[in-house]
């Protein structure tokens, strides 16, 4: 499915600052961050860890704990509002019924002493103000929607009498119950077995077809993003260092960071002979970020202007939006109208 | 899961007879250390007697016996309720305890709610207003707390209260069934001496197990549901925050009943704290007896309903297992 | 590093502060105080504190000045409660070692001791043993020394059953080490961090406790003076003179607090996994 400038988008990032107070001083976790979201689109949201991209997806519904963390810039337009600057309150209501999250580590996520059907069915009264039974009716239908056996019953158990995947499938559950336009799954499959993770995958896509919920897919996992996701932004350092549709970045990758990941990935048509590519070197300290590409230590391809200045995001011609953050590229920039 | 909690009930009870046995041997024995005999001491305070009555005091008194035959005695009578007769009053002692019992029992019990019902709240408020001052004075009153000598508490409300009529119980003490209103307000300068440090203490953990909580992952899914913050907080992060503080109260509630024995001294409080002291001043060695054995008895059965709470709030401990193993 | 980190806990540091401002007064009691704290001075009775009649404190019931007595009851508080948290720390932790170090029935047997002991509120217990033994000094250290001893007890056995799979055990063992050898040199430095916190508390804890029984009139005897027996006799006349039941408080307050700052620093600088705590 190719996702083209006219379709309307539904979530729009822009120039988002996300920073943490520490003893060691100001880390600039996401910097600059903008993207948008379409009806219906599942985008990934790769990187590695530490590069910005759960704190991005928390800044969203500002559940950036604070202090130590600070949202400092940008604007996220949801529904003809700016989140950022909006009410607690206003934002709280956007919270579980238009935006929906799921994280992580399952176990973590559910409240270890609330029954697990009433965790689901508490987001339902709340925001359809439905009375008690209705809620934990459509809890249970939704623990059976999402392939629980025996809903009934298990929806009066506890998380830990669930297994990891199940767990999960709870938290979408939860996360689906009130049918929001928008899912954000932050790393929804790192925590759990390989064979469970192509499970959940498949069902949040299948949900996602299904309702025409877009989804916001966190990950570092590029084959995940190849199987799911309709877009992609790789991030590095807090910043987006290239935006565009999957078949674009996969076949055509523009930054040397998004070319060193697909090198890293192990090919299955490999003589297994060849030694797989890694990126030498490590991401860089986010505190005190000199005055340069942050990938420019890493890079094969560093030029001079690389280690001088910041380079500026690029927006390049094409069918879709596609975007990228290199010296590279930083005469070709088109802008669509 | 009722079977599961009646078995886990009557398990808990079984291990409490190996401890309540090693009390007895213990308080059977030390009493035995106490140089001269029981009788010399009884016949202490009498006129002399015959051979004859010696012979049958001797008896009584189990002096021609061995003395692990005098400790099966004695438990056997122990578990028929017959605590022995005092020394002093020539009354039977289990009786006289029972009747001191439940003043003791409620000072403990309006101590405990004193300390929970001002140290949850404040240890919640606390943890919702973070900054290094109330931080630092949150600990400094936590500990403060653990270091106020109850009695010197109680010893000052007297002084600073004697003047309002009605608060200080001083001598004319009316039970809970004749007065509950005048029994309350008489008891409770005597519980908030009790309690309060206990207050300060439980704040404390309340305050750090919240903050604790409050970092949880499952705290930032509730927000992400859009809660309020009030359910976040009560719904969500008070039922696991209030875990470690179930513990700390019930391991506390020893504390408070030793507390109440001592503050009923200063007082005036006809409970059973005086009856010890008494019976310690007179060297009155089966009251004592009899009153550390239901004091042990007391705080082990305190102890296993902490348990038994601690269990029934947190759903990961499973019951038919043996112990506190999540 | 320790003694740095220990400087920079201000928590630490004004318990270290507060125990030190004590040991001060008893070194410079033992040379010179206001006043004789036992001698009756019938002609200065309940005077009320002022600096003109050097009775700052102001006088007891008997005449006696009220700092020069709390001045000459800090040594016998703390040196009480130093000998009583000695012995319990002594006791509990060689059985609690021991327990763990041996396992198996051994364990159950020792444990099931500090259980029983355990059985007992611990001021009811002192009460109980004071009671047995008889009002003598020594015997509070005792009644308060059996207190600690299943608390020690059980800290010393789950250390060492956590440090006890450790590598290095195993490899003394092989070596042909003795379990004495193994216990006191290999396992014991490493279970020192929750004692020594323990031990801090305690002294806190046995202080409150030496002065309840000699509040009831089961500790020090008068003449000697006490904190808790200085509080006992106020009381009878405390409504007339009430500083007679407020300087000997605050001087348990401050001392109890003291040790209290200390544990609960030490247990910040000593125990990381505690860290943020407040």
């Amino acid at each position: 499915m190719a996702i083209t400038t006219n379709v309307e988008a539904i979530l729009r990032v822009e120039g988002l600052v996300t920073g943490f107070r520490t003893g060691g001083g100001l880390v600039r976790a996401v910097e600059e961050v903008s993207f948008e979201l379409h009806r219906g689109e599942i985008l990934g949201i790769v990187g590695e860890s530490g590069s910005g991209k759960s704190v991005t997806n928390l800044s969203i519904l500002r559940l950036v704990q604070c202090p130590p963390g600070e949202v400092s810039a940008g604007r996220v337009l949801y529904g003809g509002k700016d989140l950022l600057s909006a009410s607690e309150e206003e934002v709280r209501l956007v919270r579980g019924r238009n935006i929906s999250m799921i994280f992580q580590d399952p176990l973590t996520s559910l409240n270890p002493v609330i029954k697990v059907g009433k965790q689901i069915a508490e987001a339902i009264r709340l925001h359809h103000g439905a009375k008690r039974r209705e809620a934990d009716a459509r809890a249970v239908d939704m623990l059976r929607l999402i392939g629980i056996p025996d809903a009934e019953r298990r929806a009066s158990d506890y998380p830990h009498q669930f297994s990891g995947g199940m767990r999960q499938r709870v938290m979408i559950a939860m996360a689906l119950s009130c049918d929001p336009e928008i899912l954000i799954a932050d790393e929804p499959t790192t925590a759990l077995d390989v064979t469970i993770q192509a499970q959940i995958l498949d069902l949040i896509r299948n949900l996602s077809a299904q309702s025409g919920t877009a989804v916001i897919l966190v990950t570092h996992d590029l084959g995940v993003v190849a199987g799911m996701c309709d877009s992609v932004c790789v991030m590095y350092a807090g910043r987006i260092v290239e935006r565009a549709t999957v078949d674009d970045l996969f076949y055509d990758p523009l930054h040397p960071y998004t070319r060193g990941l697909l090198d890293s990935i192990p090919r299955t048509d490999s003589t297994g002979k060849e030694r797989l590519y890694s990126i030498p070197g490590s991401p860089p300290n986010l505190v005190d970020l000199p005055e340069a590409c942050p990938f420019q230590p890493r890079c094969p391809k560093a030029q001079e202007a690389c280690a001088r200045e910041r380079p500026p995001e690029v927006t390049m011609a094409g069918r879709a939006p596609r975007t990228v953050r290199c010296w590279l590229h930083a005469g070709e920039d088109h802008h669509v109208s | 899961m009722e079977s599961n909690v009646g078995r886990y009930i009557a398990k808990r009870l079984l291990s409490l007879i190996p401890v309540l046995f090693g009390v007895s041997l213990i308080v059977f024995f030390l009493v035995r250390l106490i140089p001269g005999s029981a009788l010399q001491m009884y016949l202490g305070t009498q006129v002399e007697a015959t051979a004859e009555q010696m012979v049958e005091l001797k008896r009584i008194f189990g002096e021609d016996r061995p003395v692990l035959v005098l400790y099966v005695e004695w438990l056997g009578r122990l578990l028929q309720g017959d605590f022995g007769i005092s020394l002093r009053t020539g009354r039977e002692v289990l009786p006289d305890i029972l009747s001191r019992l439940p003043l003791s029992l409620e000072l403990t019990v309006m101590a405990l709610l004193i300390a929970l019902l001002f140290g949850i709240p404040q240890g919640i408020l606390a943890s919702l207003k973070r900054n290094p001052f109330v931080d630092v004075l949150n600990r400094v009153v936590g500990l403060l707390g653990l270091s106020l000598p109850q009695f010197w508490l109680a010893a000052l409300m007297v002084l600073f209260f004697s003047g309002f009529r009605g608060w200080i119980p001083m001598g004319n003490y009316v039970g809970f069934f004749q007065d509950p209103l005048r029994n309350i307000q008489m008891l409770l300068l005597p519980s908030l001496a009790i309690g309060i440090g206990l207050a300060a203490v439980i704040m404390r953990y309340t305050r750090n197990s919240m903050l604790e909580v409050l970092e949880m992952d499952y705290i930032r899914t509730a927000r992400a549901k859009g809660l309020r913050k009030r359910s976040v907080i009560f719904g969500h992060a008070l039922k696991n925050a209030i875990l470690p503080v179930i513990t700390v109260a019930g391991f506390n509630t020893g504390y408070l009943l030793g507390g109440a024995i001592v503050i009923e001294e200063v007082f005036a409080l006809p409970g059973m704290g005086r009856l010890a002291l008494y019976a310690i001043y007179q060297r009155d060695y089966p009251v004592i007896q009899g009153i550390v054995l239901v004091i042990a008895a007391i705080f082990v059965l305190v102890n296993l309903a902490t348990d038994l709470i601690y269990a029934m709030a947190d759903p990961r401990i499973r019951l038919d297992d043996s112990g506190r193993k999540s | 590093m320790i003694p740095r980190r220990l400087a920079k806990n201000g928590i630490a540091l004004t318990g270290i502060v507060i125990v030190s401002l004590y040991i001060i007064v008893i070194l410079v009691s033992f040379f010179w105080l206001p006043f004789d704290p036992v001698k009756i001075d019938a002609d200065h009775l309940l005077e009320e504190p002022s600096l003109k009649t050097g009775h700052i404190f102001g006088t007891d019931e008997f005449g006696r000045d009220i700092l020069s007595r709390i001045m000459k009851g800090s040594l016998v508080s703390l040196v009480i409660s130093l000998s009583a948290t000695t012995m319990g720390a002594l006791i509990g932790v060689t059985m609690g070692i021991w327990a763990g170090y041996l396992g198996g029935r051994w364990d159950n047997w020792i444990m099931r001791i500090a259980d029983i002991i355990f059985a007992f509120p611990s001021l009811l217990l002192a009460i109980f043993v004071m009671a047995i033994l008889g009002e003598k000094t020594w015997n509070v250290v005792i009644a308060i020394g059996i207190v600690y001893i299943p608390q020690f007890a059980r800290i010393s056995r789950g250390a060492i059953l956590s440090v006890k799979t450790n590598e290095f055990v195993r490899a003394a063992r092989s070596n042909g080490a003795s379990a004495i050898f193994i216990l006191y040199r290999h396992l014991l430095p490493n279970i020192l961090v929750p004692i020594i916190v323990q031990v801090s508390l305690a002294l806190s804890v046995s202080i409150l406790l030496e002065s309840s029984l000699s509040f009831l009139g089961l500790g020090i005897q008068p003449p000697w003076p006490s904190w808790g027996n200085m509080l006992s006799s106020a009381r009878k006349v405390m409504v007339l003179a009430p500083w007679t039941a407020i300087y000997p408080g605050f001087a348990i307050v401050f001392l109890v607090l003291g040790f209290n700052l200390l544990g609960d620093g030490l247990r910040d600088i000593l125990d990381p996994r505690l860290k943020n705590v407040g």
